[in-house]
């Protein structure tokens, strides 16, 4: 599938319940060495309970500068959270389902060079 | 090593990051795509991933899904405007030839070599390179 296909996407409890959208995908390059990057693997997805697009990242990020956008940006997506793939039970169109008792993980990056 | 050496130890976190981490739509989705020698080919539109099946439940243990290829084409107007171009008008760079994510994606081989660049060889061939002088550098 394609990434655009996931983004928007309703995230859903496993009753049904409406948490939010998936508005990211986590990867992580570290999956089988190959001959110039290793094999990118999706680690989970990013759920924001109240928009479905995030574009700037400032909300998984230590970013504050510009102070009016940063703050903007971290209040629209207040309560944003990360679910590991593994809590990830079914994957159709136009919704994501989680197993029942998935966390809800800190959707902040870790420290990487400037992007 | 004795038992308080083991206790001092700190544990790992088993899910710890093993490796860089990107979000797909952040640190990918319309970033510039230069090929190994720094000319641009094209940006990164889509971005295809293998391993998910839609509407099939995903069993504990499964292996994760990984990024098969950046997308390109005319997937841009699909974004803004929704639906879906044909997968036939997409133009796909496997994802093993990408050398390295930043600011841009750099790749590990030429332009010349990628379906994705064919646009503008076919105009450098047929339109350009029949305009007098088009087929060297100005003097």
């Amino acid at each position: 599938m394609i990434l655009s296909d996931l983004l928007g996407s309703d995230a859903l409890e496993a009753d049904g319940r409406r948490v939010g959208a998936v508005v990211d995908v986590r990867l992580e390059i570290s999956g089988a060495p190959a001959q110039l990057l290793a094999a990118t693997e999706v680690t989970g997805v990013l759920v924001s309970p109240r928009s479905r697009f995030s574009t700037w990242g400032y909300e998984r990020r230590g970013e504050t500068a510009p102070v009016l956008i940063a703050r903007l940006q971290r209040w629209l997506h207040r309560g944003m959270f990360l679910v590991g793939w593994d809590d990830v039970e079914l994957v159709d169109e136009g919704r994501v389902v989680f197993r029942g008792g998935y966390e809800r993980r800190d959707p902040m990056l870790p420290p990487s060079p400037r992007t | 090593m004795n038992d308080e050496t083991v206790q001092r130890m700190p544990q790992p976190d088993p899910r710890a990051p093993r490796g860089r981490v990107l979000d797909a739509h952040l640190h990918l989705l319309d970033r510039q795509v230069l090929d190994r020698d720094g000319t641009p080919v094209t940006t990164v539109d889509d971005v295809e991933l293998d391993g998910i099946e839609l509407g099939a439940r995903i069993e504990p243990g499964s292996p994760a899904p990984t990024v098969a290829a950046i997308l390109t084409g005319p997937q841009l107007p699909m974004r803004i405007f929704g639906g879906h171009a044909p997968a036939r008008r997409r133009v796909a760079i496997p994802w093993k030839l990408v050398a390295s994510v930043g600011t841009t994606v750099r790749l590990g081989v030429g332009a010349d070599s990628l379906d994705a660049s064919w646009v503008e060889r076919w105009v450098s061939g047929h339109i350009i390179g029949r305009i007098p002088g088009g087929r060297h550098d100005p003097e």
